[in-house]
């Protein structure tokens, strides 16, 4: 019966072609209408200080240009201080004032200088440790390691100075560094590439490195006595860029600011990276160079600080007109469209009600809508009507089946040897209550962290019973709740975030505290506030105060530190908790989030739109952390609304929601919506029959369509649990398994239309919209029709026909 | 070690006929008993069933007031009996086992209540179609198929009080954990109910309702997983449901005040006389207007009378003032509320502190901590004894006041969250039982002999503030039956008994109240049997409901086809030895089957295998035992067991009580380290010391020589102090440190050999040295030893090993 069916799926599958054409491009030039200049001030505060100075002119089309070279730069009182190309130097003590001008603009900066002859030893934490950092030395491919590598012990990032300073100094005395021919010192030779050494020459010998290096040396290679300032923020210069064609270039400037209220430029020692180098490359100097179109996060690295400037590359001299008729439906377009006009993209069309209606209730409720939905909705010429259907699919109990399912997920809600059945079942209907109720997210999450007694009476304190380890805990918190991953901090200070160990530790004092004990059923178990317990550093053994990640060290004394934590968590002090959860929320509707990875939030990995997810945050925390609002503001933009058919202009973003994303079904989505199209139902331990797979309580609960379609295991917290990839398993289950071929025949929807009489046309019609809701386009009514009339079993044309359509790639994504 | 034999005959009175004909015995086992239970002061016809029941004969209650009026088999596996339950039965769980002609089944459970049965009918699954019921106290007996859902809809006036009690797990059938609730026409939930601490996993929910109307109970499985073994007894009706009883305590023979808590109306006052004597599972049930309560609830009775708590008492200056050894009760009443009492007590007094309340089936989870008079905490405990009450012994330091606090540990607090504090003095106990044999389940937990038989058990003497001998008693037995036990020594807690049927014995049995007393005539203190019948498991090992019992199954069944014996040994086994016990199965005639043998009972030190099998139409058996080097000696009663298949079923016996006699080693043998060169002999010099003396040559030879070494096996006497073996070795044997040369030495003692294992040594084995370079160094050497006298002096090993190096080092230096 199968002889039609490769026919078809070629046949239904047509449709989804995404177009291709080329671009025209020409020349922009004119006078800058904007001059920046970065820093805002410089203070000299020492001998050795300097600063250099960055001139970025902006130009009315938005384009952006490093001018610092071409820019004046002159400095009203000289004698403070000389200027070497960009760059001032200390001279004499006092105030003045330096004034930038180019293309007809100025601008000027104040300049102080202070203890302009003072020019102390060297300290081994500021000045040495970042030549390490600069140098590689101690990241993990070098000598960084718990206890070091390839023979050289550096603790990883540098993460513990003192051991470092004792390595170098007192592991091979007199070789590693040689105190009396301080040049003939290992350390030096071996970095300048004078003898050889497995990583080659990382320093220039009488560069500023090497210098550093051997100045130290000089003075004794001492170990920092007393309180040393901490670097305690970072800032890279320009913090935007736009540029104009390949080979542009920009420049970077990078600043620490010190405990002590000194500043320094410390550009020529702060490592730099770049997310996207086919777009902007970035020397180890600071240069910058644009290439292909496209955007790219620019980052330095210094001390425990990764800071980053977003850089977007344009093709050379490209002409670009926004459309006057494009306006946004409602903040979200806003925020989308000044993003995309700085790419120079111009939004797809929005897409068809036949197209909206699918995407919005397989978004919303993740089941398809009905024959009757799809005619009732395309029927209607009211122009509220997407507004009112969002409405409508927000009240379906469908749609919190969806949460409850995610909450799930992330709360890896799932049985095992330890963790009956039932407790997991209580523990699923205390969150399906929960979401059920609208109960404000905050509400819900201090209700779950701070949860004391037992597992079957208070089910929240499952989530503790799930993970026993208090890192683990603590990592789990930070991740489903604030969306970061803070697990490199256990072992080092987290190269590419802010996170330091003691961050991470300290973060984990709010965990040490949880007391368990059985209870009289050996089922469940009581979690308590056992009130002692403390969290232990691992370097230094010392006790960590509980701290909140990037927040305040909180008073927990007397108290329950989960209530402590849970109550600053979910708060607006907390800055990453509502931002987290609407970026949760747009990438489930949007395909991806506005930060990807949801679950991987990290400097290094910056929001595609700040504002707008800014915003989102904002305005989720207003509505008191009300899930529906922000889904009914995302599904009701334009940007949601967008068809998946790209223009010339945005036909290669992938990232700024430009148009829509083809988007796989997840696997419950999948096995519910065969079920649904076939009239089947699908029987799940624990749930009635025709329960559907997005109601399983229990993760441990699966079938192998369901695990073969990627479904998330609940076995970690990680947004990676799910697999939206393809496999060939997939494939071969659809077209061979016993899924979709057997639900054709156990659901015997054909057979039945035909036994009410219906026109093989009609039930044609019928199929199509129930898998794709929309009808039949013409070339697919005749082709089919052709088939159909030869044909006398029309039962068996019409089921390989809906065989067909249910193994297109039209009904496998959400479009 | 001084040991009397016990032997308590009882002679059997009646002489009957021995049939011919081979009976086998087997091994019952119940498993379901239906209906689950019933109402006192009726007859009830119950189905029992399981495996292997066909030959029942009685039913053993391990409570008063239930009669068997009646029995009729109905299969192999089942059989139905009539029962008459009396009014007096205390209502609730009742343990009871079978005995068959051939054995004594598993423990199962009847539950007895006060209200009428009825039975659940399906179709009741769907709240749109439930199954109508009266709003009048009865008992529905149903059943939670998978995903099933029972609902039961009642007619009530405005005012009138609708309850439903559970008994779901405590049934002991399955893991079935009930969840009930009643909800209103219109779906509304009035009350809903899992777990209650009142009745473990099971559930009750009690409303007044709020208008005329019909309300819907609903039952079902908290995890809607019902099975087909998921049997209920759900109390539906008006009667009264309290949680708690205040004060849940008092004084033998008194007449105390009650008040019952938790109802949903007024709470609910009452008097109560209590029993004069101690009694086990005493509730009291509360009743008003609607009836009487489905189920009593729990209370204690103490020889002193109660202390109330008076509010406010929340701290020590406000501590309620209170008298010991009365009972101080109390109720936690709200969230974070703690209680004081104080007290004074003498220098040096020692009191078994217990603060009940889980116990009582409180929701209460108490903390108990004691202080001084300044307020300094002395000690104090949550959770003791795998409950969540809480007990400390304390001996008290110094006469005064002190005071004792309690509180919930999740601070919780409510108006049932009863607790009683009872002060006991250190109170020396024992406890009697049979070690476990399978890890979950109730196998030999019974006694049953065969006739003209014999069966051995294991028994475990618990002893608590108390040490010395114990005499079993073994009074009571079942006609015809004996028993055999040694006094038990202070140091032993487990010990073999031995139960022996004569051929003429009675088939019959009973439930005996298995007792022990100290050997210390000054000790008054009896031991009683105690088991545990475990029901209900989760993932197979943990015990989720269960019930104990104190009374032994105990019965005369019919003949086994075979009987064990073990060939009594004539010489003991020593320490660091072994033995090779023989053991005899006497077959009856026909019986060929394979017979698997156990030896579980093992003086300290003593190993062996866990069985070993006569195989089929074989009747002898050498069951190997070992002697560690710490064997306790002196002599030890031991038996083996017998396990066959009878062909319906395991049929076992047990050989006779036979002594084992452990003795230390008649002699010690110290070995010499030795050392030669492949395919060269050596001599291991062996220093003899005779401990015990023995007639005649004892033969002694060295095991664990390495490859193509060997050594003769050589002979010694009493008298003699040193030998040498001589080992020779070949080129092909391994070089190397060759460690485990022990000697194997047998003493022949009676005709009966006594194996010793003595000894231990290493034998070095080294490559030949290469032959020396360079001759002219040599001849000096040769000349220096020309002066020495050629005397054959034995090496001793070290001197052997010291000039071997020597040679090694000079030869490495060329």
């Amino acid at each position: 019966m199968t002889n039609y069916r490769s026919l078809f799926t070629i046949l239904v599958t047509a449709g989804l072609a995404v177009g291709l054409s080329t671009q025209g491009s020409s020349a922009q030039e004119g006078a800058p209408s904007e001059l920046r200049v970065f820093p805002s001030d410089v203070n000299l505060s020492s001998a050795r200080d300097r600063q250099s100075i960055q001139v970025q002119a902006v130009y009315p089309s938005g384009l952006t240009r490093d001018v610092t070279s071409e820019a004046k730069l002159s400095l009203a009182n000289a004698a403070l201080a000389k200027m070497e190309k960009n760059t001032l130097y200390p001279v004499a003590d006092g105030d003045s004032e330096i004034t930038v001008e180019f293309g007809g603009l100025t601008s000027k900066l104040p300049v102080k200088v202070t203890n302009h002859a003072s020019d102390g030893p060297l300290s081994f934490r500021l000045d040495v440790m970042p030549v390490f950092m600069k140098t590689s030395c101690n990241n993990g491919s070098c000598h960084g390691a718990k206890s070091g590598k390839d023979g050289f012990g550096l603790s990883l990032f540098g993460y513990d100075p003192d051991s470092d300073h004792f390595n170098l100094t007192r592991e091979i005395p007199g070789r590693r560094i040689n105190l009396a021919l301080p040049e003939q010192s290992l350390l030096l030779e071996k970095g300048a590439g004078q003898v050889p050494h497995t990583g080659g020459k990382r320093f220039e010998p009488g560069g500023e490195l090497y210098n550093t290096t051997l100045r130290w040396l000089k003075e004794g290679a001492k170990n920092d006595e007393g309180e040393v300032p901490k670097v305690e923020r970072v800032e890279l210069y320009p913090k935007e860029a736009v540029m104009d064609g390949e080979g542009a270039t920009q420049r970077l400037t990078v600043r620490a600011y010190y405990s002590d209220g000194t500043d320094r430029d410390i550009t020529s020692q702060a490592y730099f990276m770049t997310s996207n180098d086919n777009s902007a490359e970035v020397t180890q100097e600071g240069i910058v160079t644009a290439g292909a179109r496209g955007e790219s996060f620019l980052m330095a690295r210094f001390d425990t600080h990764t800071v980053g400037s977003r850089f977007i590359v344009l093709p050379k001299g490209l002409q670009f007109q926004w459309p006057e008729e494009i306006a946004g439906n409602n903040y979200i377009d806003n925020f989308v469209h000044e993003k995309l006009k700085k790419l120079r993209q111009i939004p797809s069309d929005v897409c068809t009600d036949e197209e909206f209606i699918r995407r919005v209730t397989l978004d919303i409720t993740g089941t398809l809508p009905t024959v009757e939905e799809y005619e009732i909705f395309m029927a209607d010429s009211s122009h509220d009507k997407r507004e009112r259907k969002i409405d409508e699919l927000l009240e379906r109990k469908e749609f919190v089946e969806v949460w409850v399912m995610k909450w799930a997920e992330l709360l890896k809600i799932r049985s095992d040897n330890q963790n009956s059945y039932k407790a997991m079942l209580l523990y699923y209907n205390w969150l399906k209550d929960r979401v059920a109720s609208n109960t404000p997210v905050d509400q819900m999450v201090r209700e779950l962290l701070g949860a004391n007694g037992g597992t079957f009476t208070n089910p929240p304190t499952n989530f503790y019973q799930l993970e026993r380890d208090t890192l683990k805990t603590s990592e789990n918190v930070a991740q489903v709740f604030m969306g970061m991953r803070i697990q490199c901090a256990q072992c080092h200070n987290h190269p590419f975030d802010r996170w330091t160990m003691d961050d991470y530790y300290s973060f984990s004092a709010f965990f040490t505290q949880i007391g368990r004990k059985s209870s009289e059923d050996v089922r469940e178990t009581i979690v308590y506030n056992s009130g002692g317990g403390e969290m232990k550093h691992p370097v230094g053994n010392r006790n960590m105060p509980p701290k909140f990640l990037g927040g305040d060290i909180p008073d927990v004394k007397g108290k329950d530190r989960r209530e402590v934590m849970a109550n600053w968590l979910a708060s607006k002090e907390n800055p990453y908790f509502a931002r987290n959860l609407v970026n949760r929320v747009w990438s489930h509707f949007l395909g991806r989030g506005i930060i990807e990875e949801v679950d991987d939030i990290r400097v290094s990995n910056p929001p595609v739109n700040e504002p707008l997810l800014n915003e989102l945050a904002t305005k989720f925390t207003e509505y008191d952390y009300d899930f529906k609002k922000i889904v009914k503001d995302i599904c009701m933009s334009r940007t949601y609304q967008l068809s998946t058919q790209a223009n010339e202009t945005n036909e290669t973003d992938s990232t700024n929601f430009s148009h829509a994303s083809l988007r796989r079904l997840r696997a419950e989505f999948l096995l519910d919506s065969i079920s649904q199209v076939t009239d089947t139902d699908d029987k799940f331990r624990g749930l009635p029959s025709g329960a559907r797979a997005v109601q399983i309580s229990d993760g441990n609960t699966s079938t192998y369509f369901l695990t073969t379609f990627g479904r998330a295991t609940r076995a970690s917290v990680c947004s990676c649990e799910v697999k939206m990839d393809p496999n060939l398993s997939q494939a071969l289950h659809l077209l061979n398994g016993d899924t979709v071929n057997s639900k054709i025949a156990q659901g015997n929807l054909i057979k039945r239309r035909l036994d009410e009489k219906k026109l093989p046309q009609d039930i044609l019609e019928e199929i199509y919209i129930r898998t794709l809701s929309r009808r039949p386009t013409e070339s697919e009514r005749s082709a089919l029709n052709e088939v159909l009339l030869k044909n006398d079993n029309n039962q068996q044309v019409l089921e390989d026909i809906l065989w067909a359509l249910m193994n297109s790639r039209e009904f496998l994504f959400n479009h | 070690m001084t040991r009397m034999t016990q032997t308590i005959c009882f002679v059997g009175l009646i002489a009957l006929t021995v049939s011919s004909v081979l009976l086998e015995a087997a091994d019952p086992r119940l498993t379901l008993i239906r209906p689950r239970g019933g109402q006192r002061g009726t007859e009830v016809e119950l189905l029992l069933s399981g495996n292997r029941l066909e030959d029942a004969e009685q039913i053993l209650f391990h409570s008063e007031g239930f009669e068997q009026i009646g029995i009729e088999a109905v299969n192999a596996n089942s059989f139905k009996a009539k029962v008459k339950i009396a009014h007096e039965v205390r209502l609730g769980e009742h343990v009871m086992a079978v005995r068959t002609k051939s054995g004594i089944s598993d423990y199962h459970t009847f539950w007895v209540g006060p209200y009428p049965s009825a039975a659940e009918k399906e179709p009741n699954s769907t709240f749109e179609q439930p199954q109508e019921v009266e709003l009048t106290n009865q008992t529905m007996e149903g059943r939670i198929d998978n995903e099933d859902v029972d609902y039961f809809r009642v007619n009530a006036k405005k005012g009138q009080r609708i309850s439903v009690e559970v008994e779901g797990l405590r049934l002991g059938n399955t893991l079935f954990d009930p969840y009930c609730a009643i909800l209103d026409k219109d779906r509304f939930e009035l009350a809903a109910c899992d777990d209650t601490p009142l009745l473990y996993q099971d559930c009750m929910a009690s409303v007044v309702a709020p208008e005329d109307g019909v309300y819907i109970i609903e039952i079902r499985d908290s995890s809607y997983r019902g099975n087909g073994a998921s049997y209920y007894r759900a109390h539906l009706g008006t009667f009264p449901r309290p949680t708690a009883v205040y004060p849940a305590g008092g004084q033998l023979g008194q007449e105390v005040d009650v008040t019952y808590l938790g109802m949903p109306a007024a709470e609910l006052k009452a008097k109560v006389k209590l029993p004069a004597t101690q009694s086990e599972d005493f509730g009291v049930l509360a009743e008003d207007a609607g009836g009487l309560s489905a189920s009593p609830n729990t209370f204690r009775l103490f020889p002193h009378g109660n202390v109330l708590e008076v509010e406010p008492n929340e701290d020590r200056t406000k501590a309620t003032p209170a008298t010991m050894p009365n009972a101080f009760n109390g109720i936690i009443q709200a969230d974070g509320d703690v209680d004081f009492f104080k007290f004074t007590a003498k220098k040096n007094e020692t009191w078994e502190i217990h603060c009940h309340a889980r116990s009582l089936r409180s929701p209460l989870d108490p903390v108990m901590n004691l202080y001084d008079a300044n307020g300094k905490g002395l000690t104090g405990n949550d959770d003791a004894n795998r409950s969540p009450d809480s007990y400390f012994r304390y001996k008290f330091p110094a006469d005064g006041e002190y005071s004792i606090r309690v509180t919930d540990h999740l601070k919780r607090g409510g108006a049932d969250f009863v607790y009683r504090i009872e002060f006991t003095p250190v109170t020396p106990s024992i406890d009697l039982g049979i070690p476990r044999v399978t890890r979950y389940g109730q196998e030999r937990q019974t006694i049953y002999v065969p006739r003209g038989n014999r069966i051995a058990t294991r028994m475990t003497i618990r002893r608590q503030n108390f040490g010395g001998d114990v005499i079993l008693s073994g009074e009571g037995l079942p006609q015809g039956m004996t028993m055999q036990a040694l006094q038990v020594p202070a140091n032993m807690s487990t010990w073999p008994v031995l139960f022996e049927a004569a051929a003429d014995a009675p088939i019959g049995g009973k439930l005996l109240d298995f007792t022990c007393k100290p050997a210390d005539e000054k000790q008054t203190v009896t031991g009683h049997f105690k088991n545990f019948a475990d029901m209900v498991r989760y993932q197979n090992a943990q015990i989720l409901w269960g019930r104990p019992v104190d009374q032994l199954a105990i019965a005369v069944i019919e003949e086994s086809p075979y009987s064990l014996e073990i060939v009594q040994p004539k010489v003991p086994i020593v320490q660091n030895g072994s033995m090779a016990l023989k053991i005899i199965a006497h077959r009856k005639e026909g019986f060929t089957k394979k017979i698997r043998v156990e030896f579980p009972f093992r003086s300290p030190g003593i190993g062996t295998r866990s069985y070993i099998d006569i195989p089929e139409g074989k009747s002898e058996v050498i069951y190997s035992l070992n002697a560690n080097s710490n064997a306790a000696v002196g002599k030890w009663p031991v038996f083996a067991l017998g396990l066959a298949d009878g062909g319906k079923g395991t049929v076992m016996v047990s050989s006779q009580m036979a002594t084992l006699e452990v003795a230390p080693p008649f002699v010690q043998l110290a070995l010499e380290r030795a050392a030669t060169e492949q395919g060269k002999p050596a001599d291991i010099i062996c220093k003899v010391t005779t401990s015990t003396p023995y007639e005649g040559d004892a033969t002694v030879k060295l095991v664990g020589l390495p490859h193509k070494a060997e050594a003769v096996e050589m002979k010694l006497n009493k008298e003699t102090a040193e030998l040498i073996f001589k080992v020779n070795t070949a080129v092909e044997s391994p070089v190397g440190k060759h460690k485990n040369i022990y000697c194997q030495l047998v003493v022949t003692q009676n005709g009966e050999p006594i194996a010793h294992r003595l000894g231990s040594t290493q034998l070095q084995i080294d490559k030949p040295l290469p032959p020396p370079k360079e001759k002219p160094k040599a001849q000096p050497v040769a000349k220096k030893v020309e002066p020495k006298p050629a005397a054959p002096k034995v090496l001793t090993p070290l001197e052997k090993l010291r000039l071997e190096a020597e040679k090694r080092k000079e030869a490495s230096q060329k």
